[in-house]
C-alpha cells in the first residue's frame, strides 16, 4: 500500500496531474482519499543515508482551541485541526486526539493557512541584465552556444528547478511575514522557461520542492542577452510572437533537418500555467494583448497602478500578482524644490495603497507578492494599509492564499486547511490583519517554525514594586512577549525600566536619576501574585526585591506615529496627468456659427458660416444653420478649419527604435502611451491626428501607428480602426549608422542599404509565394508536405508588395530617394510618400512621376551633413512639381506649431494661403489615406475640427477649441480653470506629504522623471528639453 | 595678357565661389531716405508715414514724414517704402553661429573647449564669417549676434557681431562683451539604464562646485589686486570687476538664479546678465530688485514640467516684463535661430504688444549686450541697420525683407539657399513649359 501511496505522492508533484481535465481531478481526488487513510502512516521516507540509527517521528499534531480560517472565507471558531505526517487530516470542533498525537492548546489564538508568493526568485541564482552601452558594436546572431533559439533573450529551457538550493537565510525572513510557499522564478530574458513551486521550510530541497514546472515565465525584460535586437517593448513583443508561431511550426514535426531545444521546451511549457512579468498596467495590456493572439490567459505580474485604468483592466480580464511597495512620500518643505516632484508622482503615492481595494471592487483576480518593497518586513503592514484603503480582510486573505493557489491549480495542495492540503500554516495572536498581530510559529509541511513564543507570559498590569526599602508603582504594558515596564517615580516622573521576560524568570534594569545615571539592576522569577527575586543597587550592595500585582492593566492608547488617514483627496484622471479628464468625453452636438471656414474643397474658405457637428461627424455647412439640441459655439472673427494631421511624429509613444536591419515585424502599434501630455498640448496646438513612426535606425523600421489625439482615452482606443497599415523605411546617415564608430551592422554605405531593400523584397516574394502554393494544396497534400514557416517581418514585407502596406521612408538625399523608387518600381509598387525628403526638391519631378507624396520639415538644416543642402522652398518646390506635399514635424515642440510651419511656405517659395494650410490637413490626410474622413470640412467627414482666433497661418492665432470625433478635447477658455485644479490638487498633497513626514513616514528627497523626446535616431534615451538634435 | 590670364583663373575660381556666401556690400556712397513706410523704432515706438534717413552707415533722420521738409532730404536718394515696415536690425544673443557649421560633423564644431575653467577662450577669433548658416539669419534680418561658446562651467568669452563682414575683424561689434558661466545645478540629471528613465535628482556636488565658483572669484580678485602675474584665466577677468566684461550667468532653476546672483555680486561682479532662466518667473521681483536682465531660451520650446501651462514659455516673455524684468530674446540652435523674429510674434500673441515684443529682439538686446549706444534701434546716430519688410515681420507669413541695409549697406540677402531654390524653380519651370 505504501508503495500504492508514493506513487500517488509522485504524481501530486508533477505538472502531469494539473491537466485541466475531468480526468486528473478523479486522480486528485483519489490521491487525496489516500491521503486521508493512508496519512498516519506516511513516515519520513527512509531515502536519504543517514549517519546516525533512524528517528523518526510520530509527527501527529493536535492543534486545540484556535479560530481557524479553513480558507479566506470559512471560519470555525473554538475549534481543532489534526496534522499528520504533513498533512492535515481533520478540522473541526470536536476532534479527538488519535492515539501518538501531540496537543497543542492554542486558546485565543488563530490559524490561517500560510501566505503563497508568486513572484520570487527564492533560491536561484541572481540573473544579470546585459551591460548597456551607446556605442558598443552590434551583435547579431545568437552568442549561445548549442542548439537553441535565434534569439537569445528566449529562454525557454530553463527550468528553475533544477537551479534551486533552499537558502535558510532568505527562507526565514519569509517565514517571518507568513509565507509559506513560493513560486521561483530566474528573472532573465522574455522567455524565462519554468518556475518551480517550492515552500520555504528547511531540508532536502527534494523535499521543499511542491511542483517542478509549475508555470511558464515570459516578461517584458530582455534580461543577460548581448545579441542586439530586440531593444525595445514593441521589439519584445515581437520576438515573442515570432517565437509563439516559430513554436507552431516546429512542432508540425516535419521539420526534421532542424533541431531546437529552446522550442522543445516552449512546446512543452505551453501545457503549464502561463505567467507573464509586465509591471505597469500598460504592460499588463500590451501582455494580455499577446495572449488573446496565442488564445493565452496569463497571469500577469501588473506593476500596482493598475488602479489608473481600472475598467482596462476589469476588461481585459487578467489575474494579476500586485506588488505592496507603494511609493514614500516626497520631501516637499522646500515649495521651490518641490518642482521637482510630478503631480502624478504624488497622486500615485496618495493612491496606490487604493491599488488592491480597486482591484477587488471590479472583481479582478490578484494576488500580492512582497517583492519590490525596499525593506521585506514592511509586507504585512503595507496588506494592512491596503485594508484601511478598503480591501475587505476576505479579498485579502484570499490575496494571500486561494488566489494564488488558484493560479497554479494547486488549491487542493495550498491555501487553504482543507483536508489533504500541506500542512503550511501559520498561528497568530489573532486578527492577522490587526495592527499588532503577532505570527508565533508558521508551520512548513508539517514541521514548526518558531518567530516568537506562543506561550510567552503576558506580565501586563499594576504591580508594586519594592527594592530593599524603596516603594514604586509599576507599571507592566503592552502584549505578550512584548510587554513594556515603568517606574512610577513621582507623580510626573515615570521611568522605563529594560526588562526581559524569558519564561519564568524576569530580568529588569532601571536608571532612576537620569542626572547621576545609576542603575539598579534586577533579576527574579514570577510567583503567585507577582514577582520576586535578587538584585544589585548601583553601589553593588544586594537587596531583596519584590513586584505585587495589584490590578489588571487598562489598555490606552499606544503612543506613536498615527498613519495617513486612508481618504483620498484628488481624482483619477485620464490619463494620470495634469490636464487629465475624471470622466471620459462623450459626444455632443455642435453648431459653430458665423465663422471663417477653410473647407479644404471647392467652396475654399468661406466667410460667415455655421457647421454643425453631429454623432462625430460634420453633418452640415451653410449659413443661418439651426439645430436643436446643438450647444451653439460663437465663430464671429473667428477661423474654423479641420485638424492638423502630423504625418510623422513619435509621441505617444513607449519606446521609438527597435534594431533588427529589417524590423517590419515590430508594431507601433503596441506600444501607443495614452499618458503623454504632449498629447494635450498638440491638441492646443489644432493637432488631431498623427501617425506614429518607428524611429530610423534601420532601412525598414516598424509598422506605424495611426492614431487621433483622443485624450483620455487607453491606448487601443487611440487607434483609428480601419485605417491602412503603415511602415517606416529610412535611408541614409542613421540606417549607416553613422554616429556609432564601432558600428558592424550592415549596411554601412547607401550602396548597402539598396542591398538590403532587394533582399528582403526578394525574399518576401518567394516567402508570398511559398504561402500561396501551400494554400493551394488540397488538404491531404497540406498533411504531407511541411507548411512553410511563417516570418512576421517577411510577411509583413509582401504586404508591402501587394500593397496591402504602405512606406513611409525617412529620406534625405536625392540619391537614395531615386534609388527607393526604383526598388519599388521593381517589385511593381509604389512608395507611397518620402517623409523630411529634405532634397526632394531635387528629384520632385521624379517623385511626381512615380506617385510618391513627400512631407517635409518646413525650415529644419544643417544639423547633419546630410541635411546641408535643405532648404526652406522644398516644400514649395515639391508642390510646384506636382508632388502631394505635407509639413511634418518629428518632433514634440514643432508640432504644436504645424500651422506656422505651413505658413513659412508662403515665406519662402510664395505659397497660396489655402495651399500652405491644406500641408497640413488635407495633404497628409492623402499621405495616410484618410481623406475620405478627414483633411477638410465636408458633410460626413470626421468632425476633427479647429475653431482658431486668427487666420491659422499667422503667428498671432492660437486655437481655442480642438475637437476630435465631436468631442471637445482642448478648449482654451478652460485652461485657467484646468490650470487652477492642478494646482489645488498639489497643495492638498504637499499638504498631505508634509503630515506624512512629521508624523514620521519616511520621506525621499524630491526628484521627478523627465519627459523624453523621441527622434527617429534615438535608440535608448530619447531627447530632454532644452536639448539641441 | 596676364592680366586676361588673371581673369580666367578668376573667372575659374567663381563657379566654386558661387557655393559662398554673399560678398558684403560696399560702403554706403550717398545718403538715403526711406520715405512712407510704417517704422518701428525698437524702443516701442512707431512712426506711421516716417522717413528714416542715413548717411555713412549712421542713422540721421528719424521721423514722421510730416515733420520733415525738403530742404532736410536735399542730397538724399529717396525710396519709397510706403506699405512697408520698417525695423531695426534684430540681435541674436548667445549662439554659435558661425562656431559650428554641421552639428554632427566634429571637425565643424568649435563651440566648446575642453577643461572646466575657460574665461580666456574666446569665440571670436573662430568665428567664421563664410557660415552659410549665415545668409539664413540675415534672410528673416537677424544682422548681429553675440558669438557664445557653450561646454562646462566657464565656456569661454562671446564677443558681439555684424552680420556682413569679411572677417572677424571686420564683423566685430564688440570684442569680448561676455564671460559666460553655466551655474552648477542643484538638481542634476540621473540617467536610469535599467528603465531608460532619466531622473532629476537633487545634485551631491552642488556645494561644491558653487564653492569652486567663489574660489574662482576670490582668486580673480587677489590676482588682480596684485597687478602683475601671468594667468591668462585670471587676466580675462579683469573685466568683470570694473564693468567692462558682463558675466552671463546660465542658470535655470530659482534657487539657483538667486544663489548666483547674490554669490556674483558678492565679488563685486558689475554687470551679471540672466541667462535661458527656465523658472525666472518664480524670482522675477528678485530679478527686478537687483536690475538683472534676462536672455530667455527659446521661446518656441515645451513647457518643462507636464504640471505647467502648455503656453508658459510663450507667456514667459510678458510675464517677466510686467514685473519689472527686461527681456531679450535668443535661440540656442543654429538651425533654428533664425526664426528669432517669430519667437518675438509669439510672445506678442501672448500677452506682449508687438512693439513690446519687438524690443526684445531689437533695443532691450542691445542694452543687455551693452552695445545700445551703437544698434538696438532706429535712432539717429546709431547704426543704419534697417530692415525693410513687405509686411509684418514678426509673422512668418510677412517676414520678407525687401530691403536690408547694414551700416547704411544694401546687402545681398541671397544665401546658398536662394540659389538652390533658384536653380530648381527654373528646372521645374523649364519642364512645365
Amino acid at each position: 500500500m505504501e508503495d500504492f501511496f508514493i506513487i500517488f505522492k509522485y504524481l501530486l508533484i508533477t505538472d502531469f496531474i494539473r491537466q485541466p481535465t475531468i480526468i486528473m481531478k478523479r486522480i486528485l481526488q483519489l490521491v487525496l482519499i489516500f491521503n486521508l487513510m493512508y496519512g498516519g502512516l506516511m513516515a519520513q521516507e527512509d531515502i536519504y543515508p543517514a549517519n546516525d540509527v533512524r528517528d523518526n517521528r510520530p509527527n501527529i499534531y493536535l492543534f486545540e482551541n484556535a479560530t481557524i480560517f479553513i480558507d479566506h472565507q470559512t471560519k470555525i471558531e473554538n475549534a481543532s485541526m489534526l496534522v499528520e505526517d504533513g498533512f492535515i487530516t481533520a478540522r473541526g470542533t470536536d476532534l479527538s486526539a488519535p492515539a501518538g498525537a501531540i496537543k497543542v492548546d492554542l486558546k485565543g489564538k488563530f490559524i490561517y493557512p500560510s501566505f503563497i508568493d508568486l513572484y520570487s526568485s527564492y533560491g536561484l541564482p541572481e540573473a544579470k541584465s546585459s551591460s548597456f552601452s551607446y556605442s558598443s558594436k552590434e551583435i547579431i546572431t545568437p552568442e549561445r552556444e548549442g542548439a537553441f533559439y535565434v534569439n537569445d533573450a528566449i529562454k525557454a529551457d530553463y527550468n528553475a528547478s533544477e537551479h534551486f538550493t533552499s537558502d535558510e537565510e532568505v527562507a526565514e525572513k519569509l517565514r517571518k511575514l507568513g509565507f509559506g510557499t513560493v513560486m521561483t522564478t530566474y528573472r532573465d530574458g522574455l522567455a524565462r522557461g519554468t518556475s518551480a513551486l517550492v515552500t520555504l521550510g528547511k531540508g532536502w530541497d527534494n523535499e521543499l520542492m511542491l511542483l517542478t514546472k509549475a508555470a511558464n515565465q515570459l516578461s517584458f525584460s530582455k534580461g543577460s542577452s548581448k545579441q542586439t535586437y530586440p531593444i525595445s517593448i514593441m521589439g519584445f513583443m515581437a520576438v515573442l510572437r515570432q517565437t509563439y508561431y516559430d513554436a507552431q511550426w516546429y512542432a508540425t514535426a516535419k521539420n526534421e533537418s532542424f533541431t531546437d531545444n529552446t522550442l522543445e521546451a516552449w512546446i512543452q511549457n505551453q501545457s503549464l500555467p502561463q505567467f507573464f512579468d509586465a509591471p505597469s498596467w500598460k504592460n499588463v495590456l500590451r501582455a494580455d494583448k499577446i495572449g488573446d493572439e496565442f488564445g493565452v490567459q496569463y497571469v500577469v505580474r501588473g506593476g500596482g497602478d493598475e488602479y489608473q485604468r481600472i475598467e482596462e483592466i476589469k476588461a481585459a480580464n487578467v489575474p494579476l500578482i500586485i506588488p505592496v511597495n507603494y511609493p514614500e512620500a516626497f520631501d516637499v518643505e522646500d515649495p521651490l524644490d518641490a518642482f521637482n516632484v510630478s503631480l502624478a508622482d504624488m497622486k500615485h503615492w496618495e493612491m496606490a495603497p487604493a491599488n488592491a481595494a480597486k482591484l477587488a471592487q471590479a472583481g479582478i483576480a490578484f494576488s500580492f507578492t512582497a517583492d519590490g518593497l525596499k525593506d521585506q518586513s514592511d509586507f504585512l503592514k503595507n496588506v494592512r494599509k491596503a485594508i484601511k484603503y478598503g480591501l475587505s480582510e476576505t479579498d485579502a486573505l484570499k490575496a494571500l492564499t486561494a488566489t494564488p493557489a488558484n493560479l497554479l491549480n494547486m488549491d487542493t495542495q495550498i491555501g487553504s486547511l482543507r483536508n489533504g492540503a500541506v500542512a503550511n500554516f501559520i498561528i497568530t495572536s489573532g486578527n492577522i490583519f490587526e495592527e499588532d498581530a503577532i505570527i508565533y510559529e508558521n508551520w512548513i509541511q508539517g514541521k514548526p517554525y518558531i518567530l516568537e513564543d506562543k506561550n510567552a507570559r503576558d506580565a501586563s498590569g499594576y504591580y508594586t514594586l519594592k527594592v530593599d526599602e524603596d516603594t514604586y508603582p509599576l507599571e507592566v504594558s503592552g502584549k505578550a512577549g512584548k510587554n513594556k515596564f515603568k517606574l512610577v517615580v513621582n507623580d510626573t516622573t515615570k521611568v522605563e525600566a529594560d526588562a526581559i521576560v524569558e519564561g519564568e524568570l524576569i530580568n529588569m534594569s532601571y536608571v532612576l536619576d537620569k542626572e547621576d545615571n545609576m542603575r539598579t539592576r534586577l533579576s527574579g522569577w514570577f510567583t503567585e501574585n507577582g514577582m520576586e527575586g535578587k538584585g544589585q543597587l548601583p553601589n553593588g550592595s544586594w537587596v531583596a526585591w519584590s513586584a505585587s500585582y495589584d490590578s489588571a492593566m487598562v489598555a490606552t492608547k499606544e503612543e506613536g506615529a498615527e498613519e495617513e488617514g486612508p481618504e483620498i483627496n484628488t481624482s483619477i484622471t485620464y490619463p494620470f496627468l495634469p490636464f487629465g479628464l475624471e470622466e471620459k468625453p462623450t459626444t455632443q452636438a455642435y453648431l459653430i456659427k458665423n465663422a471663417t471656414v477653410w473647407t479644404n474643397e471647392e467652396e475654399g474658405i468661406v466667410e460667415e458660416t455655421d457647421v454643425l457637428v453631429r454623432d462625430g461627424k460634420i453633418a452640415q455647412i451653410g449659413q443661418n444653420l439651426t439645430a436643436s439640441g446643438a450647444t451653439e459655439i460663437d465663430g464671429t472673427g473667428k477661423h474654423l478649419t479641420s485638424g492638423v494631421i502630423d504625418e510623422h511624429t513619435h509621441i505617444a509613444l513607449d519606446g521609438v527604435n527597435d534594431v533588427a536591419t529589417i524590423s517590419a515585424m515590430v508594431r507601433m502599434e503596441d506600444v501607443v502611451d495614452s499618458e503623454d501630455i504632449n498629447i494635450y498640448r498638440q491638441l492646443s496646438g489644432g493637432v488631431t491626428a498623427a501617425q506614429c513612426l518607428h524611429g530610423s535606425a534601420n532601412p525598414v523600421g516598424g509598422q506605424s501607428a495611426l492614431i487621433k489625439f483622443r485624450w483620455g482615452n487607453a491606448p487601443e482606443d487611440m487607434l483609428i480602426k480601419g485605417a491602412d497599415g503603415f511602415i517606416k523605411f529610412a535611408l541614409g546617415e542613421n540606417v549607416k549608422r553613422s554616429r556609432n564608430s564601432r558600428s558592424i551592422r550592415y549596411p554601412q554605405t547607401r550602396m548597402g542599404v539598396e542591398q538590403v531593400f532587394m533582399d528582403g523584397f526578394t525574399r518576401a516574394k518567394a516567402y508570398d509565394e511559398a504561402w500561396a502554393n501551400y494554400n493551394a494544396l488540397t488538404a491531404r497534400e497540406q498533411a504531407i508536405t511541411p507548411m512553410p514557416r511563417k516570418d512576421l517581418m517577411l510577411e509583413t514585407m509582401a504586404e508591402i508588395i501587394n500593397k496591402e502596406r504602405f512606406i513611409s521612408c525617412h529620406s534625405y538625399v536625392q540619391s537614395e530617394i531615386n534609388m527607393l523608387m526604383h526598388v519599388a518600381e521593381k517589385f511593381d509598387f509604389n512608395v507611397n510618400t518620402f517623409t523630411h525628403i529634405l532634397e526632394g526638391y531635387k528629384v520632385a519631378d521624379k517623385m511626381a512621376a512615380h506617385g510618391a507624396a513627400g512631407s517635409t520639415f518646413s525650415d529644419w538644416w544643417n544639423y547633419k551633413f546630410e541635411v546641408r543642402y535643405a532648404i526652406p522652398y522644398n516644400a514649395a518646390l515639391m508642390t510646384m512639381a506636382g508632388v502631394t506635399t505635407a509639413i511634418n514635424s518629428d518632433d514634440a515642440e514643432m508640432a504644436r506649431r504645424l500651422n506656422q510651419e505651413a505658413a513659412k511656405s508662403i515665406k519662402y517659395g510664395g505659397m497660396s494661403e489655402e495651399e500652405a494650410w491644406k500641408m497640413v490637413t488635407l495633404n497628409p490626410a492623402k499621405m495616410l489615406h484618410l481623406d475620405d474622413r478627414m483633411g477638410s470640412i465636408k458633410v460626413g467627414k470626421d468632425a476633427d475640427l479647429v475653431l482658431w482666433t486668427d487666420n491659422p497661418l499667422s503667428i498671432y492665432a492660437k486655437a481655442e477649441k480642438t475637437m476630435v470625433d465631436g468631442i471637445i478635447y482642448f478648449d482654451r477658455t478652460q485652461e485657467e480653470e484646468k490650470r487652477a485644479k492642478v494646482e489645488e490638487e498639489r497643495a492638498i498633497l504637499i499638504q498631505k506629504m508634509q503630515a506624512a513626514k512629521k508624523g514620521g513616514s519616511p520621506v525621499r528627497m524630491p526628484s521627478r522623471s523627465l519627459e523624453q523626446f523621441w527622434h527617429c535616431n534615438d535608440l535608448f534615451f530619447g531627447h530632454l528639453a532644452g536639448e539641441e538634435k | 595678357m596676364l592680366k586676361h590670364i588673371l581673369k580666367i583663373i578668376l573667372a575659374l575660381f567663381t563657379l566654386p565661389l558661387l557655393a559662398q556666401v554673399p560678398a558684403p556690400a560696399p560702403p554706403q556712397e550717398s545718403p538715403i531716405a526711406l520715405v512712407g513706410g510704417t517704422a518701428h523704432i525698437g524702443n516701442g515706438e512707431v512712426i506711421e508715414n516716417a522717413v528714416i534717413g542715413f548717411e555713412e552707415g549712421k542713422l540721421t533722420i528719424v521721423a514722421s514724414a510730416s515733420s520733415v521738409n525738403d530742404e532736410q532730404l536735399s542730397g538724399y536718394e529717396q525710396i519709397d517704402v510706403s506699405g512697408k515696415h520698417l525695423y531695426p536690425g534684430f540681435i541674436l544673443p548667445n549662439t554659435n553661429l558661425g562656431l559650428v557649421e554641421i552639428n554632427a560633423v566634429r571637425a565643424t564644431v568649435d563651440d566648446e573647449e575642453t577643461g572646466g575653467l575657460n574665461p580666456n577662450v574666446r569665440s571670436i577669433i573662430a568665428y567664421n564669417t563664410d557660415s552659410e548658416a549665415i545668409p539664413t539669419m540675415r534672410f528673416n534680418g537677424i544682422l548681429y549676434a553675440q558669438i557664445t561658446p557653450e561646454g562646462d562651467r566657464i565656456p569661454g568669452t562671446s564677443s558681439i557681431v555684424g552680420l556682413d563682414a569679411w572677417n572677424w575683424e571686420d564683423a566685430v561689434i564688440k570684442t569680448d562683451d561676455a564671460i559666460h558661466l553655466n551655474w552648477p545645478r542643484r538638481y542634476a540629471r540621473e540617467y536610469d539604464y535599467a528603465t531608460f528613465s532619466v531622473n532629476r535628482v537633487k545634485s551631491k556636488t552642488y556645494a561644491e562646485d558653487v564653492q569652486a565658483i567663489e574660489m574662482l572669484m576670490e582668486d580673480a580678485k587677489a590676482y588682480i589686486e596684485k597687478g602683475v602675474g601671468n594667468n591668462l584665466k585670471l587676466e580675462a577677468m579683469k573685466g568683470l570687476f570694473d564693468g567692462s566684461t558682463a558675466m552671463h550667468v546660465h542658470a535655470d532653476a530659482a534657487q539657483e538664479i538667486v544663489e548666483s546672483v547674490k554669490v556674483l555680486k558678492a565679488y563685486g561682479i558689475q554687470k551679471i546678465v540672466l541667462v535661458e532662466a527656465e523658472e525666472a518667473i518664480h524670482v522675477a521681483d528678485f530679478l527686478s530688485e537687483h536690475e538683472i536682465p534676462v536672455v530667455i531660451s527659446n521661446v518656441h520650446r515645451l513647457p518643462d514640467k507636464p504640471e505647467d501651462a502648455i503656453d508658459l514659455p510663450y507667456r514667459m516673455p510678458s510675464m517677466l516684463m510686467q514685473e519689472g524684468v527686461e527681456v531679450a530674446l535668443m535661440y540656442r540652435g543654429v538651425t533654428n535661430a533664425r526664426n528669432l523674429p517669430f519667437y518675438a510674434g509669439t510672445a506678442a500673441t501672448y500677452g506682449l504688444s508687438k512693439e513690446e515684443a519687438l524690443q526684445c529682439i531689437t533695443l532691450n538686446a542691445a542694452k543687455i549686450l551693452g552695445v545700445d549706444d551703437m544698434i538696438g534701434s532706429l535712432e539717429v546716430g546709431k547704426h543704419a541697420s534697417i530692415l525693410v519688410s513687405s509686411g509684418d515681420a514678426l509673422d512668418m507669413k510677412t517676414n520678407i525683407m525687401e530691403h536690408v541695409f547694414y551700416e547704411g549697406r544694401k546687402i545681398n540677402l541671397e544665401g546658398m539657399q536662394q540659389r538652390l531654390y533658384k536653380k530648381y524653380k527654373e528646372k521645374y519651370e523649364s519642364q512645365q513649359n
